[in-house]
C-alpha cells in the first residue's frame, strides 16, 4: 500500500504548490509554516482538489479518510450522536473514545473547538481507513488531549497516516518527516535519519542535536532518552 | 459601473420593468447584454442553472394551471441576471455608502449595515453550503431528499448562531444606533450613459407599444 506524487503541481491565485514523492505504511509527519500548504496538501492527497500538473497516484489504498483543520467543518447533524452516526458509525463508540457520551443529545456546535476537534478525530480514528489524513489534529487541543490523541495514532498498526501540522511541543511517534515550505513539498525521509535535517524540529529536538545526542524519534521522551544515554 | 448609487438605480428600474412585463423584461434583458460583462458576471454553472431550474419549475407550474408561464420565465430569467450582475459588481462597503449618502448617518447607517450584514451573508453561506458538501464527501453521504433536511437544519443554526455573534460584538464594542460615514463615490461618463439608457428603457417598457410609436413620432 502506498501514495505516489508524481510531479505534483497545483495553483490557485498566486499561490502554488508542488511535490513528489512516496508515502509507504506507516505514519508521516508533514511539517511547515502557518499558509505553507499543507492543508492543501491534504486535500489533494484526499482528492477533494484536481492537480493542475502530475498526479496523485494510489496503490492498493480502497478507502481515505480526510480530518479537515475546522472540526465545525465536519458536522451535518444537529446531534452529537447523529454527527457520529453520520460518520458510519455507532454513535456509543465514538462518543465513548472522545470522552462525550454524557452530552449524546446536544447540539454539535455547542461543544467547545476542542471538544469537536476530540469528537472528529475519534470518528475518524474509528472508522480505520487504508489512508489517514489529519489536518492540524491538535489544534485547538490542550496538552493532555494532544498527548491522547498522540496515543491514539501510535496504536493505528496498518495503513498510511499522513499528519500535516505546525505543532512543536506534542508530536506522535512517527516514521517519516516531510516539510512544506513556501508551498514546495521537501521529503527528509525516515526516522531517525531524518532528524538532523528537519528545519522545522520543535525547540526541544534542536537542542538535543546541539548537545550531540541522536534521538530515536521527534517525541519530548525521545529526546529526553537520547540526552540520558549521552550524559550516561 | 463605478458609482453604487447608479447601479442600484438601475437594479431597481429595470427589475421593476421586467418583473412588470415581457416586454420590459426583453428590454431589461438587452440592456444587460449591451451595458454589462454579460458571463463573467454570473455564478458558476451549478448554482445558475439550480436557480433557474427553480425558476422553470414554478413556471411549468403555472403553465400548467393555465397561468403565463412562458412570461413568467422569462421576466423571473431576466431579474436573476440582473441580479448576479448586482451582485458581481457589489464591493465591501458600498450598500453602507449609498444608505448613508440617501438616507443620513442614522437610519441611513442602520439600513446600510443590514443591507452590508446581509450580503456578506450570502458570501459565508456559499462557504458554509460547500464545508457541508465536502464534509458529506467525506463521510460517504450521498446529498439526497433524506439528507436535505438536517443539513437544512444545520445551516440555518449556524447562520441564526452567526448574527447572534455580530450582534453580540456589535454590542460590546458600544454600538447602539448610527455611525459617521463621509462616503465618497466615483462615477464614469459610461455609468451616466447606461444608466440613462436603463431609466429611458425602464420608462419605455411602461408603456404600451402604441404609446412608444406616439412618443417617437
Amino acid at each position: 500500500m502506498r501514495v505516489e506524487l508524481a510531479d505534483l503541481v497545483f495553483s490557485q491565485d498566486s499561490f502554488t504548490l508542488r511535490g513528489s514523492g512516496t508515502f509507504d505504511e506507516g505514519v508521516h509527519l508533514v511539517s511547515g509554516p502557518v499558509g505553507s500548504g499543507k492543508s492543501t496538501l491534504a486535500l489533494l492527497l484526499a482528492g477533494l482538489l484536481r492537480p493542475e500538473r502530475g498526479a496523485v497516484r494510489r496503490h492498493g489504498v480502497l478507502t481515505t479518510q480526510l480530518l479537515l483543520q475546522f472540526p465545525e467543518h465536519h458536522i451535518t447533524s444537529p446531534t452529537i450522536a447523529g454527527e457520529a452516526a453520520s460518520w458510519g458509525l455507532v454513535p456509543e463508540d465514538a462518543l465513548a473514545l472522545a470522552e462525550l457520551s454524557a452530552r449524546a443529545d446536544d447540539d454539535p456546535f455547542h461543544l467547545s473547538r476542542g471538544e469537536l476537534k476530540r469528537l472528529t478525530l475519534a470518528c475518524a480514528l474509528l472508522r480505520d481507513p487504508d489512508l489517514l489524513l489529519l489536518d492540524e489534529p491538535f489544534s485547538s487541543l490542550d496538552c493532555t488531549a494532544k498527548r491522547r490523541a498522540c496515543r491514539m495514532l501510535e496504536k493505528r498498526d496498518a495503513g498510511i497516516t499522513v499528519v500535516f501540522s505546525h505543532e512543536r511541543a506534542v508530536l506522535p511517534r512517527v516514521d517519516a518527516i516531510w516539510e512544506m515550505e513556501e508551498g514546495v513539498l521537501a521529503a527528509r525521509g525516515s526516522v531517525p535519519d531524518a532528524i538532523p535535517s528537519w528545519q522545522h524540529a520543535p525547540p526541544y529536538l534542536r537542542c538535543a542535536l546541539e548537545q550531540g545526542a541522536r534521538p530515536m524519534n521527534i517525541r519530548l521522551s525521545d529526546a529526553r532518552e537520547a540526552l540520558c544515554r549521552i550524559r550516561g | 459601473m463605478q458609482d453604487p448609487r447608479l447601479r442600484l438605480l438601475v437594479t431597481v428600474v429595470l427589475s421593476l420593468a421586467a418583473f412588470a412585463s415581457t416586454a420590459g423584461a426583453v428590454a431589461a434583458l438587452v440592456w444587460w447584454l449591451l451595458a454589462t460583462p454579460r458571463t463573467k458576471v454570473l455564478p458558476r454553472p451549478g448554482v445558475l442553472l439550480s436557480l433557474i431550474a427553480m425558476i422553470a419549475a414554478t413556471a411549468l407550474v403555472s403553465a400548467w394551471g393555465g397561468g403565463p408561464g412562458l412570461s413568467y420565465f422569462v421576466r423571473m430569467t431576466v431579474v436573476l441576471l440582473l441580479a448576479a450582475w448586482a451582485y458581481a459588481e457589489t464591493e465591501e462597503g458600498e450598500m453602507l455608502a449609498v444608505a448613508v449618502w440617501a438616507l443620513g448617518n442614522r437610519i441611513g447607517f442602520e439600513i446600510g449595515l443590514i443591507a452590508e450584514m446581509g450580503i456578506g451573508g450570502l458570501a459565508v453561506i456559499r462557504q458554509d453550503i460547500e464545508h457541508v458538501r465536502i464534509a458529506m464527501a467525506l463521510k460517504g453521504i450521498r446529498p439526497g431528499i433524506r439528507s436535505i433536511v438536517p443539513l437544512a437544519v444545520t445551516l440555518i443554526v449556524t447562520e441564526i448562531r452567526r448574527s447572534e455573534e455580530i450582534a453580540r460584538l456589535l454590542a460590546v464594542r458600544g454600538y447602539t444606533l448610527g455611525g459617521r460615514i463621509s462616503p465618497r463615490f466615483r462615477t464614469g461618463s459610461k455609468d451616466v450613459l447606461a444608466s440613462l439608457s436603463a431609466v429611458i428603457l425602464g420608462f419605455l417598457s411602461c408603456l404600451s407599444l402604441r404609446d412608444v410609436f406616439i412618443l417617437l413620432g
